[in-house]
């Protein structure tokens, strides 16, 4: 799962692979656009729906954050 | 270089704000004029207030309209106003103050697609090309004199999202290229041409009414969901469709090539003219 998250983000925003900051959002590394296209590829990948209430700056200030949305999503959806 | 602006107010939110704030915040070592910024609506994503506290511009939260409205009235100081991507609707009295300028970016080539959600109409409608526009504030919605346009193509699978956002790196384009003209006040402004069957788009309106007819061609179903898809942002509430006899939600789409699909639950694929296949994500409601 982690692998297909980067390679997701990879594609968007190469930047948020080597980024080690808390605040992606913030630095300017990502932006509220290209979060559009991640959470639109990652609930393609996934069959997952990310609520509006899950796409915050928090759940998207580093790699670590996003994959651990997506590992809680995809818990949530098997349960 | 002189201007007798004292103040910049700027209201608005998203990618165009943020970069106007920063150049904004930049040209006071030029001109000497204070600054400030005003969120009206607030947007999870939105990094402004920290573009704030970076560069020293005063912030205030402001999401009601009234005190808004009070607030600008106050203001005596010859004032430009910067409203960049903002709803808030200048009251008449405001805008006809001799201190205070208003200038606004609205997301379509006026005088065409006025009011709200141009991107979305525009797609909607099948246009090719569309573009941004700054102009003077006046009291009659997006009427004012036009200061300058950018134009851009749309392309046959462009969302919302996505053209927004190239009309927002358009919009920062414009303001740079007419920031000086307007605070020297020699900006060649030329009045929009109201053609009779001019409409006004209004908040409340959504393409298809929201509807989407499986009956209808792929082509035209894909160009309704691009039109109204802004990611999680809730501008538009989901599509509803009917399948089978029962009424659904749309939750995702996307174009994809034959060799992709893939069958699943409540998925619909709906077959293009090229070959490819629109497909539909839905839940039953």
């Amino acid at each position: 799962m982690e692998e297909k998250v980067l390679e997701i983000l990879e594609e968007y925003c190469e930047e948020a692979i080597d980024y080690d900051g808390d605040n992606m959002m913030e630095e300017g590394v990502i932006d509220s656009f290209t979060v559009i296209n991640v959470v639109s590829e990652l609930e393609d990948a996934f069959d997952i729906e990310i609520d509006a209430k899950y796409v915050v700056a928090e759940n998207f200030r580093n790699k670590e954050a996003i994959i651990e949305l997506v590992r809680q999503l995809v818990e949530a959806c098997e349960k | 270089m002189k201007t007798n602006f004292e103040r910049i107010v700027i209201i608005g939110y998203g990618k165009a704000t943020g970069e106007i704030l920063k150049y904004t915040a930049d040209r006071r070592v030029d001109y000497g004029y204070g600054m400030e910024f005003i969120e009206h609506e607030f947007h999870a994503l939105s990094v402004t207030k920290q573009i704030c506290e970076d560069r020293g511009i005063p912030f205030a939260s402001m999401p009601d309209k009234g005190e808004l409205g009070d607030y600008l009235k106050k203001i005596r100081e010859k004032t430009l106003l910067v409203s960049a991507s903002n709803n808030f609707l200048f009251p008449a009295a405001l805008v006809e103050r001799e201190n205070i300028t208003i200038i606004n970016f609205h997301n379509a080539l006026l005088p065409d697609y006025p009011g709200r959600n141009a991107p979305s109409w525009v797609i909607y409608q099948g246009e090719q090309r569309t573009g941004i526009t700054w102009h003077y504030v006046t009291a009659g919605v997006d009427e004012g004199n036009i200061i300058i346009q950018k134009s851009c193509e749309i392309g046959p699978d462009t969302k919302a999202y996505e053209l927004t956002e190239t009309l927002m790196d358009l919009a920062y384009e414009g303001f740079c290229e007419c920031f000086d003209s307007v605070l020297q006040e020699n900006a060649e402004a030329r009045p929009q041409g109201f053609s009779p069957e001019r409409r006004m788009y209004r908040s409340s309106e959504i393409p298809g009414d929201g509807f989407l007819d499986l009956n209808e061609p792929p082509e035209k179903l894909y160009r309704l969901l691009r039109s109204v898809d802004y990611g999680k942002s809730g501008i538009f509430p989901s599509l509803q469709t009917e399948v089978s006899g029962a009424r659904a939600e749309v939750l995702r789409y996307r174009k994809i090539a034959p060799e992709k699909r893939q069958e699943g639950a409540d998925m619909l694929y709906l077959p293009f003219a090229d070959g490819g296949f629109l497909k539909i994500k839905y839940r039953v409601l």
